[in-house]
């Protein structure tokens, strides 16, 4: 819109026609509209970076020149790994944003996206041949990617890890049709010990204190009179912890450099003399974090993105686990309402730009991984609200804060999970509504009691532990303790469920990568009735979990020596005390789950099998598979009857749902029987990200009617677009007949209301009976989408006009412009459901 | 089946499949061999209905209250 319209606009008036992102850009302060707008996208739009957006050589090019300086060194590989990581901070470009009031990033420059070569050479490769993201002049960049390319090939931790893994396994890993993504413990999803590290007892200095006297006792012991295995393991003990020091001391050395350049800044350069005083709040502020315990509201974000941006150098993060009104809570309390240091409007300036500076990070994907996260980087679920340890109501004034400066920002990364519990207080569930009222899609509602039982239940994490929890990714909660965080979730240990049903019905042959993935569980035509054929599922599934499950037990493993976190592990209370690598798996009590895209698709297959070929015997199970190879094609008649005339999950049909809780009990049992490195379960976790786009073109034709190329179903337990007729509190109890303690470890369910009904105070009254049904139900999660069809439909007819909104894809938000044509109808055929 | 946009003139089957973005629906997309235009193809009649740009909703409104697509 030009900029003459909306300034001649009331906000009122966007309001009233429920345009909320003009509304925010006339609301907001001028300084967050000037941050908002100086953001460069960096989700990537259907697959591909946006024009602009460009790869960062720098990191690259200084990482591969300290590893060829140190390849002859007599370091241990940990050493020589906090040497690299210490010699990127030390020397990247570093840079302030005008008006910013908090720095720090993961590239050189605003518009670069960080790249670590020394993760995979098959990332490289992709780095290689993504010409739209290679920096100009294209010959010389391309000169320097070869460079860096050759020299980690056979060295990265892929390469050094492959040829250890079970080869088969890892063959039907990388055909790309059953799994998502590589074992590696740099590139997933790393929980932290906040409980450590974010409560204002310590820093990087104290730690570093305290791994120096353990370097120093240790010494000492090696040295004194005697021998014994203990001895010989301190001295791997005294590598790791040399290497944590390493770590955190670069980590405190380039936080003074953003200081000494906001300083000289506002000596040199600044001629304002309000900004020159904020250069020099910045310059005090990285000065004191973080070395030192953060004292105020912005001492304390801009510890949190220093800790952030330093282990997104160290390691490919897919999540961002985080609790911010937690633990920054009692700073923005300190400030705002205890010394009135800040004013209200000043603290929810430096919550929307802390906003911003997560929206910003980026760091180099492959193509498979974008496409299943179109439109931003990573899943960033921050988590808010919930009880503290002692089970009291943890809301406090920040988690509203929070929410009206994401109304301000509207960025669609971080999102918030919100942890509901009967005590939540009704100021802060208008908060929430309004965020949804105004179409971010988020928060996403947890039910926390549940959650808490849930994670007792799977791990045996202490209640006061599990009271602390956090999403590790979009909906996993893990404790942030001692023993409780999971240090790496490896990406690939997610399934692609609908190749269950699938391989039942080829005999485990993958007719789309043309190889034998699955079990060979028989002929299908030879089963003689609807047992034979589940026991043919159970098969399936379980041949699926288990390659994913084991590849990524190997790599758990391997990683303490293989590819370790020091920095990762100087953050890490139980580290620090025993000299072992974070990752070890004997330090955590493990937290691990299987991501179950595409699961839907199963129980509305078996169901459709069980009633047309089994009971009504209207069609034979050959003729079924003939159509199916055909992939129904010529066969349409016979499709629309498997969709409409078999039962579909979500419409309080005890017929299917009996199906899905079938099958979620035989995974969860399964679950027991399948273990972690740390001796504990691995329960599933239906949800999807994007994942049904991206394997549209993967997953053959099935009994539920679908076809190659189309949309798999959103995800979760969310029953299919367009099938869940029977209205909203008839998916409800679908979706309560399924424990969601003992039947898996999170469940994801979205649901697509009317703008026009949610409006008003009448509005709110509707959503909040409705919350009232879904928490009598104990459903773990809901999330929405309220934004109606003629604006998503003009949002495609005239994107640029439409830049801004935002829609819920699945356990992510992303702008609706920067997904793909597909993934966008597939959210507009979503069932629009009626409160009241 | 014929091309409403180049009169491409071939058996359904010919026809690239892209998508069907109601699964109980029996329109569909599908693209031109020819011309490479994306069209929505009625699959029960063998017919195209309509070519395919920006914002068009071949398969009518989303499901529930805004109104049950026409199939």
């Amino acid at each position: 819109m030009a900029k003459a319209a909306i300034a001649d606009r009331s906000v009122k008036e966007f309001e009233e026609k429920q345009e909320w992102w003009w509304a925010a850009e006339k609301k907001r302060s001028s300084r967050l509209d000037y941050l908002r707008k100086a953001i460069w996208k960096k989700g990537a739009i259907g697959g591909l970076y946006a024009p602009g957006v460009k790869t960062d050589l720098e990191r690259a090019v200084l990482q591969t020149q300290k590893a060829r300086e140190l390849e002859f060194s007599p370091d241990p590989y940990v050493i020589k790994f906090a040497k690299m990581l210490a010699h990127v901070l030390d020397n990247k470009s570093i840079f302030i944003t005008d008006h910013a009031q908090l720095v720090g990033y993961t590239g050189s420059l605003p518009h670069t996206i960080a790249w670590d070569p020394s993760c995979a050479s098959i990332l490289n490769e992709e780095v290689y041949n993504d010409p739209t993201a290679i920096p100009d002049p294209a010959e010389k960049s391309q000169q320097i990617i070869r460079d860096v390319n050759n020299y980690w090939i056979g060295k990265s931790d892929l390469d050094k890890m492959m040829p250890i893994f079970d080869m088969e396994d890892l063959m039907k890993m990388l055909s790309g049709s059953i799994g998502w993504g590589v074992p590696l413990a740099r590139g997933g999803y790393s929980s932290k010990d906040y409980e450590y590290i974010m409560t204002g007892k310590r820093a990087f200095q104290a730690i570093i204190d305290e791994l120096s006297q353990k370097i120093d006792e240790a010494d000492e012991q090696t040295h004194a009179p005697g021998a014994t295995p203990d001895t010989t393991r301190m001295y791997d003990k005294i590598n790791n912890w040399e290497a944590m020091k390493i770590t955190l001391e670069a980590g405190i050395r380039i936080a003074k450099r953003y200081a000494r350049l906001a300083g000289i800044m506002a000596e040199h350069f600044e001629e304002d003399t309000i900004r020159r005083e904020e250069l020099l709040k910045i310059a005090e502020t990285c000065e004191r974090v973080p070395a030192y315990p953060p004292r105020t509201l912005q001492e304390s974000l801009q510890y949190d993105i220093f800790i952030q941006m330093m282990s997104r150098t160290e390691a490919i993060e897919g999540a961002w686990p985080s609790r911010p009104d937690y633990y920054h809570g009692p700073y923005y309390n300190k400030d705002v309402n205890i010394d009135k240091s800040l004013t209200k409007e000043e603290a929810i300036d430096l919550l929307g730009e802390f906003l911003i500076r997560a929206a910003e990070v980026c760091q180099f994907k492959p193509k498979w991984s974008r496409e299943g996260l179109q439109g931003i980087d990573g899943t960033w679920v921050w988590t808010i609200g919930g009880v503290d340890k002692d089970g009291r109501d943890a809301c406090n004034d920040m988690t509203i804060a929070l929410m009206q400066a994401a109304r301000l920002v509207r960025v669609a990364n971080p999102t918030f999970g919100f942890r509901w519990h009967p005590k939540v207080k009704d100021e802060v569930m208008r908060e929430i509504f309004e965020c949804l009222r105004q179409g971010l899609g988020y928060p996403n509602l947890r039910h926390d009691p549940i959650l808490i039982a849930n994670t007792m239940h799977w791990y045996g994490h202490p209640i006061e532990e599990a009271r602390l929890w956090c999403n590790q990714a979009c909906l996993s909660p893990c404790p942030p303790t001692k023993h409780g965080f999971q240090p790496m979730r490896m990406a690939n240990a997610t399934a692609n469920c609908a190749k269950i049903i699938e391989y039942v019905m080829t005999n485990g042959y993958d007719p789309v990568v043309n190889m034998q993935v699955g079990a060979e569980t028989g002929d299908v035509t030879s089963f003689k009735n609807f047992e034979e054929f589940f026991e043919a599922w159970e098969k399936q599934m379980k041949t699926i979990f288990s390659i994913l499950v084991r590849a990524v037990n190997r790599a758990r493993t391997l990683a303490p020596n293989l590819t370790p976190r020091p920095y990762l592990s100087a953050l890490s209370e139980r580290s620090i005390e025993s000299g072992m690598d974070t990752l070890t798996p004997s330090l955590e009590r493990g937290n691990a789950w299987i991501t179950a895209f595409t699961w839907v698709e199963n129980i509305d297959s078996l169901a459709a099998v069980k009633k047309l070929v089994f009971e009504d015997k209207k069609y034979t199970m050959a003729e079924l598979k003939n159509a199916i190879d055909k992939n129904w094609e010529g066969y349409e008649q016979m499709r629309l009857d498997f969709v409409r005339n078999a039962p579909k999950w979500g419409n309080d049909d005890n017929y299917v749902d009996d199906i899905m809780v079938r099958c979620l009990k035989a995974a969860a049992k399964f679950s027991k029987e399948l273990k972690c490195p740390s001796g504990n379960n691995w329960p599933i976790l239906p949800e999807n990200v994007s994942g049904n786009i991206h394997y549209a073109n993967i997953v053959g034709a099935l009994p539920n009617g679908r076809r190659l190329g189309d949309a798999l179903y959103d995800g979760g337990i969310s029953p299919g677009p367009g099938l869940d007729k029977k209205g909203p509190t008839a998916v409800l109890k679908s979706c309560g007949k399924i424990n969601h303690i003992t039947d898996g470890r999170a469940f994801l369910l979205n649901q697509r209301l009317s703008p026009s009904q949610l409006a008003g105070e009448k509005g709110y009254q509707l959503w909040k009976a409705y919350m009232r049904t879904w928490a009598d139900l104990e459903l773990d999660h809901i999330q929405f989408n309220v934004v109606d069809d003629s604006t998503l439909r003009a949002a495609q007819k005239d994107p640029e006009k439409y830049q801004e909104v935002i829609v819920r894809v699945a356990g992510y938000s992303a702008h609706f412009v920067d997904i793909s044509r597909k993934t966008q109808d597939n959210i507009i055929q979503r069932t629009v459901q009626g409160l009241g | 089946m014929k091309c409403i946009e180049c009169g491409h003139d071939a058996p359904l089957a010919n026809f690239r499949y892209l998508y069907n973005a109601r699964i109980d629906a029996s329109i569909s997309i599908r693209q031109c061999t020819n011309c490479e235009e994306w069209l929505a193809v009625d699959e029960l009649k063998g017919i195209v209905t309509q070519k395919i740009t920006q914002g068009d909703a071949p398969w009518g409104k989303s499901a529930g209250i805004e109104g049950l697509a026409a199939d």
